[in-house]
């Protein structure tokens, strides 16, 4: 009796190991997707300071423009104290060659901190740079500039066993007595009637071009290259897989020939991703030469082959399912295979073939690696109609990648490429959730 | 009639052409991968290429010598099936065996949102969350790793040691034996936890990229893999055993452990093959997330230290050696996709063999 016990124990403690895997399962998806999805919405609902609201009126001329310039007025009645601070400052540096020594290079850094807070100051000449021209779009952003105004970023090393730790000391010290002291309780205090931060929704992130260099705007180029690229994949694979998935299923008869087939198209499922990239550069741009360089046109038959095997697997098993009485009862009736097969057949296993071909859609949208060299570039303009298949394009796969590594102010946009990380997640789980629906449908259906 | 029979067997034929397209399309990637790659092994030979550590293709001379980018590849890969394996085996079990109906098609879908998300949706969590969490707050995760894993673990094992031990004692003192043993075996675990925790906590990360990262969200990656291939395998295995084991009066677990594991054992070979090479052949996990230092670490299994892989050289690199299609800089990045091409080729017949012979097994063919 007691073994007996003490192995029912053991039992359900394996048991509970195995649920524990589930469990990270769930634990990992909800981390991975949590920070992605929580700070991707900060890309399209966030708050929203003046000068966002004066970019999207001047560049896309949407707002009222009395509303804004009333705003924009009373904005930079708020900024006058702490200007006039600063142009007393500059007159004293000018004047007093000892204040300049101790404390014109701090001035300068201070000076560029409440540039990038609030735009240009209003001597100034015009700025060249877009990211110049205007201050903080964000409130979360502004705060961080502010900090870097208000105090002064130093490395502290009195710990010789460990690295430098970073301090902010405050800057104000520094400037005890002087004309500009005024300035910080400004900054630190009326920095919202300055920039006058509002919850805003831009949901036109998603179909907003993107400026200089993605700090302002949107992301159309990116959504645009993504979808004709998918849909691209779709025009060349589906047509390809569905013919070979009928071959498989209704005309070839178990054999050598057929045996072969599906090693191929295992052989082709194992293919990494980064290859199919070098083979699309190799073979359709410098042998095919479809376009001269990278393009729309090559990236997605790129594309069409890598999710091939997924569409022929699907389209197979799909068309296999649907009975055989269905078959048998069209032929007795004289039709011929291949009307059986347009009129009866396909008919019946539409649904699961469109399951396999959103999941495929999914996995054409996400991929990365194979359209680094055949269709991904960077910067660019969304795809013009006229052009459509012969341009590179950005998409959100590979310009996420570029953003966060590449770019020269990674830390500056973060929330873009939140934004974009959230709508590609988005874009690729929305497509196969609609997938296991239908296929619940599916199943539910065949049970009766 | 002889009309329709030609139109008949054309069509037949169009089909197959299309159908054949798969066939061609794997020997035409072997093909243009070969036919830079070749030239480049005929010129620089074999030895350079796979024993040479050093990589400094653009040097004066340039060297290619791939050894420690494919010691990154093999580091990376080794840390994505710790992690997939154990997690994905145990998912398996409980998917085809311990779950309810009702509740399996709840879970089915996990697995699939967990292969769905893009993989550069993966990398970018590795940069951007969790190797800043690595590098300022690698101690406290370590050690919560360690305790999160450990004090499971070593309950079990205490209680398995324990029961198994007690059972030599006389009848009379098996109960008592039992509970000291248990006592003693969770103190020991426990104090072996407590140090090994505390170790892992003195341990600092001076990159947050580096191969744990990559090896760790390859695992995740790679879980959907191995748990629906181990899934088939033990499902293939049949209700027959099951049901014969369980007749014989044995428990689930010892059913699971000791009949059906076994049963379905190159099913389940197949699913970790499978799981190594959706690990070796990823791209952009481990392009931003194993901080790309072609170099192979000090000491030899050091995870925290950067690493390089093939796959991250060959989209990384191909951007400067593009320019110069033809020199040796860019033919050297296609010896590498052959190299990886024939891994997974070799990879996914011994998968598919594996799978045909657990399937043949059990279908009594």
């Amino acid at each position: 009796m007691r073994s007996f016990s003490s192995r029912h124990l053991l039992d359900h403690a394996f048991s509970g190991l195995s649920y524990l895997s589930i469990g990270f399962m769930v634990a990992a998806l909800l981390v991975i997707l949590g920070p992605i999805a929580i700070r991707g919405i900060g890309a399209y609902c966030f708050r929203g300071t003046i000068e966002f609201r004066l970019f999207v009126l001047e560049r896309f001329h949407r707002g009222s423009a009395e509303r804004i310039g009333e705003e924009l007025q009373v904005a930079r009645r708020a900024r006058e104290p702490l200007y006039e601070a600063m142009r007393a400052f500059e007159a004293d540096l000018e004047n007093d060659p000892a204040l300049r020594r101790k404390l014109g290079g701090d001035y300068r850094q201070f000076q560029t901190a409440v540039r990038e807070l609030l735009g240009p100051l209003p001597w100034d000449p015009a700025p060249l740079l877009m990211r110049q021209q205007y201050g903080q779009t964000r409130w979360d952003r502004a705060l961080i500039k502010q900090r870097k105004a208000l105090y002064r970023e130093e490395w502290d090393y009195s710990d010789p066993s460990r690295m430098g730790v970073q301090v902010w000391r405050p800057r104000r010290v520094h400037y005890q007595g002087t004309r500009l002291e005024p300035a910080f309780d400004q900054l630190e205090h009326r920095l919202a009637e300055m920039l006058r931060p509002r919850w805003t929704f831009y949901g036109r992130f998603l179909t907003d071009p993107s400026f200089d260099a993605h700090f302002f705007g949107g992301i159309w180029a990116e959504v645009l290259g993504t979808l004709c690229l998918t849909l691209g994949a779709m025009l060349f694979g589906v047509p390809v897989g569905l013919l070979s998935a009928i071959y498989l299923a209704e005309y070839a008869t178990e054999g050598r020939l057929m045996h072969l087939l599906r090693i191929f198209i295992n052989t082709l499922s194992g293919v990494p991703s980064i290859v199919f990239g070098l083979f699309g550069m190799a073979f359709f741009i410098h042998t095919l030469g479809v376009t001269d360089s990278k393009s729309v046109l090559a990236g997605s038959l790129t594309l069409a082959l890598l999710i091939l095997p997924t569409l022929i697997r699907a389209s197979e098993e799909a068309i296999r399912a649907v009975p055989a009485a269905y078959r048998e009862a069209a032929f007795s009736l004289g039709a011929s295979r291949w009307h059986t097969v347009t009129t009866v057949i396909l008919p019946a296993a539409l649904p699961g073939i469109l399951t396999g071909t959103v999941i495929s859609l999914g996995r054409a949208a996400g991929e990365t690696a194979p359209i680094i060299f055949t269709a991904a570039v960077s910067l660019g303009e969304p795809l013009a109609w006229r052009r459509l298949l012969t341009m590179p394009t950005p998409a959100l796969p590979w310009n996420l990648y570029n953003l966060s590594t590449e770019h020269a102010a990674v830390d500056e946009i973060r929330h873009v490429q939140y934004g974009m990380a959230l709508t590609l997640v988005a874009l690729v789980l929305a497509l196969n959730l609609a997938a296991i629906l239908l296929r619940a449908r599916v199943s539910r259906k065949l049970r009766g | 009639m002889r009309w329709e029979d030609a139109t008949r067997w054309m069509g037949t034929m169009v089909l197959l052409g299309v159908a054949s397209l798969s066939i061609l399309a794997v020997l035409f990637i072997f093909y243009f991968i070969a036919k830079e790659a070749i030239p480049f092994f005929a010129v620089r030979g074999f030895r350079e290429f796979f024993t040479s550590p050093e990589w400094y293709p653009s040097g004066h001379p340039p060297r290619f010598g791939t050894a420690a980018i494919l010691y990154g590849s093999a580091l990376v890969t080794l840390g994505a099936i710790v992690v997939a394996v154990p997690i994905g085996l145990s998912a398996a079990i409980c998917l085809s065996d311990l779950l309810p109906f009702a509740v399996r098609q709840a879970a089915k879908p996990i697995v699939e949102l967990l292969a769905a998300i893009p993989s550069v949706a993966y990398g970018f969590f590795a940069l951007v969350v969790l190797a800043p969490l690595l590098q300022t707050r690698g101690g406290l995760l370590f050690r919560t790793v360690v305790w999160a894993i450990g004090a499971p673990v070593g309950a079990i094992l205490a209680l398995m040691l324990s029961q198994t031990i007690s059972l030599r004692f006389p009848a009379r003192w098996q109960r008592g034996a039992g509970l000291v043993l248990l006592a003693g075996l969770g103190l020991a675990a426990w104090a072996l936890l407590r140090s090994l925790a505390g170790r892992a906590g003195q341990l600092t990360v001076e990159s947050g990229t580096n191969a744990l990262n990559a090896s760790l969200i390859l695992g995740i990656m790679a879980l959907p893999t191995v748990v629906s291939v181990a899934e088939d395998a033990l499902q293939a295995a049949g209700r027959e055993i099951r049901e014969g084991s369980y007749a014989l009066g044995a428990t689930r677990s010892e059913t699971l452990l000791r009949v059906v594991l076994p049963a379905s054992l190159s099913g389940l070979a197949a699913a970790v093959i499978l799981g190594v090479m959706r690990a070796v052949g990823e791209t952009m996990v481990v392009w931003m997330a194993s901080g790309n230092a072609a170099q192979i670490p000090r000491p030899w299994y050091n995870v925290l230290s950067p690493v390089r892989t093939l796959t991250a050289t060959i989209a990384g690199d191909m951007g400067e050696a593009d320019h110069v299609t033809g020199s040796e800089r860019y033919a050297v990045l296609f010896a590498m996709a052959l190299t990886l091409l024939v891994f997974s080729l070799l990879c996914n017949l011994v998968g598919e063999w594996l799978v045909r012979r657990s399937h043949r097994r059990w279908s009594g063919g």
